[in-house]
Formats: structure tokens, C-alpha cells, sequence
């Protein structure tokens, strides 16, 4: 089946219409073990090292059955970059979302004619037709994966499913046929319903949260430093599922509603409201601390970072800030830093 | 090759530009004294709907240029690191940041608690991130404006309703300021604000056209302060006549065939904005007989660059414009539109090379930089250097290595007149 490929620095593209237009949804995330060669001769070296690695990867060649991209707008570098894709890469479908920063009435408006735009695009250019049926039906269908991550997500905090087995399944359901995703899924609950506590009762439960990290192998290299990632603040985690879009609206604005009133991500404004989701799942999920890691360059973490410490401090939660490179090598060096964070959480116990 | 100075000159008007920013700073200590409303804005913001509200203006970016040149920036700058905010963030949200919270004066670059702030996202994230912080920090009320990204396959479909998107929040910012401030929007105030707007922005894009001339009339000595009150006081008077005595002496010298600099033999471009810490460097490049001729950065406060609008729709519809207006700035264009624009620049101005200006700070312009670097050596036979440094953090620029490389440029651009 062909593929809408989605380049995208939150989740806030609507996957339901690129399934309504008989796509799979494909989200494209970063390899961090290739080196951005190509993407370097675009790309000044102090800008964000995810969306270079996505370049690279778009200029080398992306999935064959990708036929068109979507790329939606979170920080700068979206828009910024999406003109050297389309310089660079020879696919006929280019779309520009220009999902709204703000969150009000009258940007709920804009995004509902961006969708509409982009629903007369893709019908022009593949000669298939979006109808308001087939979106309700994608909507069904994502609503249901919501649900079941929602439930999946639970057996973290319970110390059943380790944080990056689960970040795994969440990168997996975004590229993935849905029908396919959804069969996973449930299999995947089945077996947790009856698997034991597996992780370490004396890991020190984290929340997640910074740039939408989406390398599995670092939140794995995080937990075996003796960690959980009980819950998260990232679109590949919570804010991919937590809400559900309203199945009795009209479709189109019960999407663009359903993206500007989920748990805002840093990207949008006022990211400052990030912190009461945070506190919020913090104050849930009893963690014993908090992770924020910035991709090197990630301007919108690196904008909110000193009030969101400073107001962890004032909550006296431990709150750690790290910034990476996107390369394995490099997580190496980040050991002593969170092997401190963890002793600086046992001293409280 | 000939190292001995050749000093450019300046013009006599261009001398008078220190009492027209006087007279700015004058009118914002006389709005707390009266206790007129006053916001901070972000460039790119249309600051005349402040002056059509009878809200006296503040532009952070300027003062953190103030810093700059007074040598204060970096230690500004610091201060906002040791409060957490990275090396790798814009230098003026930083010179900002620590001017506040050092309560720096305003004749080194502090900026008062105003009223409320106004940012919008028109060039950057950082603006709106910038606001937010500060806001915070100062408690004040922040209105941002989203104004959707125009990227190269924008279609006149979509731009339409960007439009829309743009006009309903620029009556809702005036909603805004009367809720805050208890001013009513005035039509009849507005139209004379965008009036003298209008007069300003195009007379200034007379004084570029003036720099078609060979030799050009004036130099970067001129423009980039010359900037400022296209800046801070688009809608006022006073900066309108300043602007017209810039223009008569330019045109003097055109018509007298006299250039800024005795021997002109390199016409340059300069893409970003400058090293407000080392304005020097700009007038060193005369040393090798090269000028700056064309800057976009300092074009694109003319505003009024997009032919759609007209004086009329200006005049008559002084709030709607400003949606199409914002939407077509210089500084921002797609890719797509920048190179076409750099192409018909480097031709109508007779440019032989371009010094492309990767600031490190300023993400939105420099990226996009490499591919125009390669289209117009390509497709224009036009070489390009990339000058890697930053516009206020004096710390990222390794002034020996650039002027290696500037000499090295000079040395080709001058092997390739010999053809
Ligand atoms: S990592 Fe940060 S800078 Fe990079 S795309 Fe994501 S939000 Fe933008
Ligand atoms: S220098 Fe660039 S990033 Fe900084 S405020 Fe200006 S436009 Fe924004």
C-alpha cells in the first residue's frame, strides 16, 4: 500500500484524512546511525541535528511506496527546511500544514481551512476523494488506538512494561498500517494483562519529556542506568494518545479542535502551559523525577528549560536537563550526569 | 594588493540620525513620566497599529543593538547563560535578558517594563519565546500574533486564507489593546499612522534605488544605522524628514557622479545582519576598494515592497494591509521567492559578489543560505562567502579568520574582473 510520509517536529499532523484518502500514515523519524553527509551541504551546523538526520534520509532515498510528504508546522525549522525538501526531493506530493501556534477560536478556524486544503490537494493530485464518511470511519479507527495505547501505557507505571519497550510500540503504530497497528496492539495487551511486575521494584520512576526523542536505544540506555520512564510528555508517548477526537462532530473540525486542545507540545504557545501538564502527569504517576532532553539546537526546549527548572525547584522535584547530539556515541558521555540524577533521588528516599 | 585606508564618508544627514533616536528614547521616558501606555514589540510586528493606538513603542532588538555597539552585549549575554539559557540561543533574546534583569539603563540597552508586549512569529520562534519569558518575568500581558508560513509552493489559494487568519487577529490585538490599555482604535489616527508609514518605507526604497548608481552614493556607514527609525517609528513624522535629507545629499553626489568611496571596484551584497559590536569591520571591507551596496535585511523594513499593496489600500484599509504586508517580508521569503529576489537585486544593482551572513543566532535566515550560495554561483555565475559569526555575541566572531576570508573573496572577485 502507498505511503503519506509525515515530517513532523510534534504530532499534530491529522493522520485520519491521509487514511480517509486510502494512504497509510508513515511518520518519519531519525536514524542515528547514519552521518548527515548530504544533509551538511544544506544545513549550517549549529541547526537542529533531528531534522538534518531526517534530510539526509529524504535525499538518500525514503520508503519506495512513500508517494507524497506532509510536512507540518511545530518550530522554525519546519518551514525552514521544508523548502530545501523540495529542492531536493523528487516526489509530486509536497504539502505545507501550517497547523496553528495558537490554540484559540479563530485559529481552530485557520487549521480547519488548512485541512481543507490539503484534503483538495491530495484529491487533485492521487484523483481520490476524501469524503466526510471516510474521515469519520479513520477517526473510528484512530480513537480505537488511542484507547489501547492509553490502557497499554498504564502497565508502565505499574512496573509491567519497561518505557522504551513501550516507545517502541508507539514509533511502530505511527508508520504502520492502522488495522495492522490495532492487531498489535491488542495482542499486546492480552500479554500484559497476564505478565508479572518484570522491571526492578528500585528503579526510579521518570517522566519523560523535551524533544520528541525517537531513538528507542537511548530511552533503553536511560532505564538500564537504573531507570522507568513510568510516563512521558512526548508525541511519541502521551501526546499521540491522551485525548480522543469527538466521534459526533463534523469531522474535519472535530480534528482541528481535537489537535488544539491536547496536551500542548513546546512547539506551540503558551509552551509555558507545558508545565501544568507535566506537573499534572508528575503529580499522577508519583515519579521521583524529571528528565528533559533537548536535541542539540532544539530551540523551543532550550526556550523553556530555566522556567521549567525553576518551577520544578520551587515544586521540589528533581529535574535534570540534558542536551544530545544525534548519535549513539555520544548518549556514552551522558552516564556520570544521569548516574548523578539517580543519586541525587536515592538521598531523598 | 592595495591595503592603504580609504575612508568612505558618510552623510552629513546620516549625523543627524543620533537626535532622531534621541528623540525616541525622549518620547518613551516622556510616556512613563505621563503614564502613557508603552509595549515591546518584535521586528515584524506592525508597531504602526501601537502608534495608531497611542501606545508608545519599544523594540527590544534595538536596544540589544545598543549593547552591542557600546561593547556591553557579551557581558549581558552572560548573565542570561548563568541563568540557564543555552549558548546556542539568540544573542539579542540574551542581551535582553540580562539588560533586564541587570536593570540596565536605557542608554545601554535596558528596556523598561511596558505596558504589555506584542510578538508575533512572522520571522522566528524565538520572538514569541522571547516575549513569553519576559512576560513572565515581568508580569505584563503578552498578545502574540501566528501569522501562517509562506513556504516556496504556497498557493494564491492559501495566502488568501492566511489572510483571513491574519486580519481577525490583528482586530483582535486592537480588542486587546483597548482592554489593557482602555484605548479606542481611531481610523482617522490609523490612516494618518500608515500614511507617514508609507512616506517613510518608500522613501527609504529611494535611497536603495540611489545605490544602482556606480558609484554608489552611500554605504552600509549610512544604512545600517539608518535602519533604526524605519525600526522604531514607522507612523511618526519626524523620521520622514531625516529620511528626505538622506535622499537629497545621496542624490547630490549621484548627480555629481561621486561615490561613498573614492575608488569603487567591488559592489557587494550583504545577506543577515551585521556585527552590531564591530560596524567597523563594514567599513574596513573599503580597504579593498569594496562596498556594500544592497542589504536585505535593511531593505526589508521598507515594508511596502510587495506590489499588490498599493498607497490606497494602505490608506483605506490601514489595518487589512498589514495581513498581506506581513506576509511578504524580505527577510523571510521561501526559498524559492529569496532566490528570485537575490537574482533580480544582484542584476539591477550590479553586485559582483555576495557575503552571506551564517548567524548564528539567527536560524530562520541563515538556513536556506547554502542552496542560495550554490543557485547564484550556478545559475548567476555570481560568487557568494559565507561568513559564519553572530550579530551581538562578540565571542562568535573570529575576526582574523573572516578577514582571511574576505581577502580571499576580494582576490577572486578581482581575478574575475581581469577576465
Ligand atoms: S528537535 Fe526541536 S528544533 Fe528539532 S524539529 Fe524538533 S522541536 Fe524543532
Ligand atoms: S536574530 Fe533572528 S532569531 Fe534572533 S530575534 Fe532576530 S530574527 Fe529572531
Amino acid at each position: 500500500m502507498k505511503k503519506i510520509g509525515i515530517f513532523d517536529s510534534g504530532v499534530d499532523t491529522p493522520e485520519e484524512i491521509i487514511l480517509a484518502a486510502g494512504f497509510v500514515s508513515c511518520r518519519l523519524f531519525g536514524d542515528p546511525t547514519i552521518e548527515p553527509d548530504k544533509a551538511n551541504e544544506h544545513i549550517p551546523p549549529t541547526h537542529c541535528v533531528w531534522t538534518r538526520n531526517l534530510l539526509e534520509q529524504a535525499i538518500k532515498g525514503l520508503d519506495k511506496d512513500i508517494v507524497g510528504i506532509i510536512a507540518t508546522h511545530g518550530c522554525d525549522r519546519t518551514n525552514r527546511e521544508f523548502d530545501i525538501w523540495l529542492k531536493c526531493i523528487n516526489l509530486d506530493f509536497m504539502f505545507f500544514l501550517n497547523s496553528p501556534f495558537k490554540r484559540n477560536k479563530i485559529a481552530l478556524k485557520f487549521f480547519i481551512d488548512d485541512m481543507k486544503e490539503l484534503i483538495s490537494q491530495l484529491e487533485d493530485s492521487f484523483s481520490v476523494k476524501v469524503s466526510s464518511e471516510k474521515i469519520k470511519v479513520a477517526i473510528k479507527l484512530m480513537n480505537k488506538i488511542r484507547s489501547l495505547l492509553m490502557e497499554i501505557s498504564e502497565f508502565r507505571s505499574k512496573m509491567v512494561l519497561k518505557g522504551a519497550e513501550f516507545h517502541a510500540l508507539v514509533k511502530e503504530v505511527q508508520q504502520i498500517d492502522k488495522n495492522e497497528a490495532i492487531k498489535l496492539l491488542e495482542a499486546k495487551l492480552e500479554e500484559l494483562k497476564t505478565k508479572k511486575t518484570t522491571v526492578n521494584k528500585k528503579y526510579k520512576k521518570i517522566l519523560l519529556t523535551g524533544s520528541d526523542l525517537d531513538d528507542t536505544e537511548f530511552i533503553e540506555y536511560i532505564e538500564n542506568l537504573g531507570f522507568q520512564i513510568v510516563i512521558d510528555d512526548l508525541g511519541i508517548g502521551t501526546k499521540y494518545f491522551w485525548n480522543k477526537v469527538d466521534e459526533n462532530k463534523e469531522p474535519i473540525e472535530a480534528l482541528a479542535e481535537y489537535h488544539l486542545k491536547k496536551p500542548i507540545h513546546s512547539t506551540k504557545f503558551p509552551s509555558y502551559e507545558r508545565y501544568d501538564v507535566i506537573k499534572n502527569l508528575a503529580e499522577s504517576y508519583k515519579v521521583d523525577g524529571i528528565i528533559n532532553v533537548a536535541h542539540k539546537f532544539c530551540e523551543p526546549v532550550l526556550y523553556d528549560h530555566p522556567y521549567l527548572s525553576k518551577k520544578f525547584k520551587e515544586l521540589d522535584i528533581p529535574y535534570l536537563f540534558i542536551e544530545t547530539e544525534y548519535n549513539r556515541e555520544s548518549y556514552k558521555q551522558l552516564a556520570t550526569r544521569f548516574e548523578a540524577f539517580g543519586e541525587i533521588i536515592k538521598r531523598r528516599d | 594588493m592595495s591595503k592603504e585606508k580609504k575612508s568612505g564618508i558618510m552623510l552629513n544627514a546620516t549625523n543627524k540620525l543620533k537626535n532622531e533616536m534621541g528623540r525616541h528614547f525622549l518620547a518613551i521616558e516622556q510616556a512613563y513620566r505621563d503614564g502613557k501606555p508603552t509595549a515591546w514589540a518584535t521586528a515584524g510586528t506592525p508597531v504602526e497599529l501601537l502608534y495608531a493606538m497611542d501606545v508608545q513603542a519599544m523594540m527590544p532588538e534595538n536596544s540589544a543593538t545598543i549593547s552591542a555597539a557600546l561593547k556591553q552585549s557579551k557581558k549581558f549575554i552572560e548573565i542570561a547563560e548563568d541563568q540557564g539559557y543555552s549558548y546556542d540561543l539568540c544573542s539579542y533574546f540574551k542581551t535582553n535578558v540580562g539588560a533586564v534583569s541587570s536593570k540596565a539603563e536605557m542608554s545601554v540597552g535596558g528596556t523598561r517594563k511596558p505596558t504589555f508586549m506584542l510578538s508575533s512569529d512572522v520571522i522566528c520562534d524565538t520572538h514569541v519565546r522571547w516575549f513569553q519569558v519576559q512576560a513572565e518575568r515581568l508580569n505584563v500581558p503578552h498578545f502574540t500574533l501566528d501569522i501562517p508560513h509562506v513556504v516556496s509552493n504556497t498557493s494564491n489559494r492559501q495566502r488568501e486564507y492566511f489572510k483571513k487568519y491574519i486580519k481577525e487577529q490583528l482586530w483582535e490585538l486592537l480588542d486587546f489593546i483597548t482592554e489593557v490599555t482602555g484605548h479606542e482604535y481611531n481610523e482617522e489616527k490609523a490612516r494618518e499612522v500608515a500614511s507617514n508609514s508609507y512616506e517613510l518605507g518608500k522613501i527609504w526604497q529611494d535611497v536603495f534605488e540611489l545605490r544602482k548608481n556606480v558609484p554608489s552614493p552611500i554605504s552600509t556607514r549610512d544604512t545600517f544605522g539608518g535602519l533604526f527609525p524605519l525600526f522604531t517609528m514607522p507612523g511618526l513624522k519626524s523620521p520622514i524628514k531625516l529620511y528626505k535629507r538622506m535622499y537629497k545629499e545621496a542624490k547630490l553626489r549621484v548627480d555629481a557622479g561621486v561615490g561613498a568611496l573614492e575608488n569603487e571596484e567591488f559592489r557587494l551584497m550583504w545577506e543577515g545582519i551585521p556585527f552590531w559590536y564591530n560596524l567597523k569591520f563594514f567599513s574596513n571591507l573599503e580597504r579593498w576598494n569594496a562596498m556594500i551596496v544592497y542589504e536585505p535585511y535593511v531593505y526589508a523594513f521598507s515594508k511596502y515592497t510587495n506590489p499588490n499593496i498599493t498607497k490606497d489600500d494602505v490608506l483605506n484599509h490601514p489595518v487589512e494591509s498589514m495581513a498581506e504586508l506581513v506576509l511578504s517580508f524580505w527577510y523571510i521569503y521561501d526559498l524559492e521567492t529569496r532566490v528570485k529576489k537575490f537574482k533580480e537585486t544582484i542584476k539591477e544593482w550590479k553586485i559582483d559578489g555576495v557575503l552571506l551572513h551564517n548567524n548564528m543566532s539567527c536560524r530562520p535566515n541563515s538556513c536556506g543560505q547554502y542552496d542560495l550560495k550554490r543557485i547564484l554561483m550556478e545559475e548567476l555565475d555570481i560568487p557568494s562567502l559565507i561568513i559564519t559569526s553572530d550579530m551581538n555575541d562578540p565571542r562568535k566572531l573570529n575576526e582574523t579568520q573572516v578577514v582571511n576570508q574576505i581577502e580571499s573573496f576580494i582576490e577572486i572577485l578581482r581575478q574575475r574582473k581581469k577576465k
